[in-house]
């Protein structure tokens, strides 16, 4: 990617103002930038508006979107709150190199297909605050994005939710086949689906099936995870085919769900 | 566009393109022990440490950079020759290409991680592509440096 002119802003309202007034383009991680053929005119580095880190509130538990992968998938507190979920998630992404440098707020604004982070937001009913007081449901975020210009300061999660990560990939450090997340949140549970290939969806049905049971019986799980394939669209690429995606998501649910329900 | 980066503890000012990566920047400045591997973030030859944490410089824009502290293998080149010594009584450096960033994420490791089993050394180095090793004699390697820093 070729960028004209740079700018660091030291404020969000300062980064903000000039994604909208001058037609800037945030930069986050900026891992991509190498490999993408785009001229932008004005880059916008977010690095240094505070916007890395991990911190509880009386909302619950926030993630900057400066916070890189390596800081979600060493954070104590997230291991304490979800479970292995999150680090999970994050654990497979190249090298530890890279994880240094990309960031969730990059992952979440490209609403990529391949994400494992976004499926696990998605499925623990994760919020996104749009600065300066936009916070929307993180998995309607991925499906239909946001209005823009806009930038993405943080991420509300529960303070606290039984969570689990299941995925298939050709080798360790590929993008995923597909990827599922499950959650029993204050809610009931919430399941997530992503890289089939596209980019993640809730399966509404499958979630009211195990309905708020802490326990759902075996045949209860199995008849959820059954049921989510009905719910997605799925589809081939160089790394699968639809048929084989929707084949083995049971599998997948029934893991994850069995890992969450203990 | 002007930048101001320690470069192995020496202030060093430097110029870039406000898109380019730092790759390119260290070596045009003479910071050729960065090497340019894959080029595409994947093979882990082109590490260097940013404020001590190991990062890929060839994903990393070069601009950011600007008023930190980088540290190349040269700048740990004592750390690198003991941790040398291992690698030669494996067999585990042929060519020699990857070493630097192997060897910079290895050092990275030992100052992050307490005690680190061989599934921790294994994730930790799994940026690190090696064409020659085929990686078993590396991890003898690290494990036999690692304990011998605990003597």
């Amino acid at each position: 990617m070729e960028i004209v002119e740079y700018s660091r802003p030291r404020s969000i309202d300062e980064a903000l103002r000039l994604i909208r007034d001058r037609g800037g383009t945030p930069i986050a991680g900026a891992a991509w930038l190498r490999t993408n053929a785009k001229t932008i005119k004005l880059g916008v580095d977010l690095s240094e508006l505070g916007l890395d880190f991990i911190r509880e509130t009386e909302r619950g538990v926030e993630i900057g979107a400066m916070t890189s992968y390596r800081s979600i998938e060493t954070s104590e507190l997230l291991a304490e709150r979800f479970g292995g979920a999150l680090g999970a998630a994050v654990s497979h992404v190249v090298g530890v190199q890279l994880r240094n440098i990309i960031t969730i707020g990059g992952t979440a604004a490209g609403r990529y297909g391949f994400s494992d982070l976004n499926t696990v937001l998605a499925a623990l009913g994760a919020k996104v605050v749009l600065y300066p007081k936009t916070a929307l449901d993180f998995a309607r975020y991925v499906e239909t994005g946001a209005e823009g210009p806009f930038l993405i300061e943080k991420f509300i999660l529960p303070a606290r939710a039984r969570a689990a990560f299941s995925q298939m990939r050709i080798s360790e450090s590929d993008f995923p086949v597909l990827n599922a997340a499950v959650a029993k949140t204050n809610d009931g549970w919430r399941i997530a689906v992503g890289a089939r290939p596209g980019a993640t969806r809730l399966c509404p049905r499958a979630m009211a099936m195990l309905g708020s049971a802490e326990r759902p019986s075996d045949t209860t799980v199995a008849e959820a995870a059954a049921q989510a394939p009905a719910e997605l669209r799925f589809g081939s690429d160089i790394r699968a085919g639809a048929e084989y995606r929707e084949a083995i998501l049971p599998a997948l649910l029934r893991r994850a769900i069995a890992e969450v329900r203990g | 566009m002007k930048l101001t980066i320690t470069i192995n503890g020496k202030n060093e000012l430097l110029e870039c393109a406000p898109g380019e990566m730092l790759t390119e920047v260290l070596r045009r400045a003479g910071y050729v022990e960065v090497k340019k591997g894959c080029d595409t973030g994947n093979c882990g030859a082109c590490t260097v440490l940013l404020e001590g944490k190991p990062v890929l410089s060839c994903s990393y824009l070069a601009a950011r950079a600007d008023g930190k502290n980088i540290t190349t293998i040269q700048g740990r080149v004592d750390e690198a020759r003991r941790f040398a010594q291992f690698l030669t009584a494996e067999g585990a450096d042929q060519c020699g290409f990857c070493a630097p960033g192997f060897t910079l994420t290895v050092l990275a490791m030992r100052d992050e991680l307490a005690n680190p089993s061989e599934a921790d050394i294994r994730h930790y180095l799994a940026g690190n592509l090696c064409r020659c090793s085929g990686y078993e004699g590396q991890i003898r390697a690290i494990k036999n440096y690692l304990e011998a820093q605990h003597e």
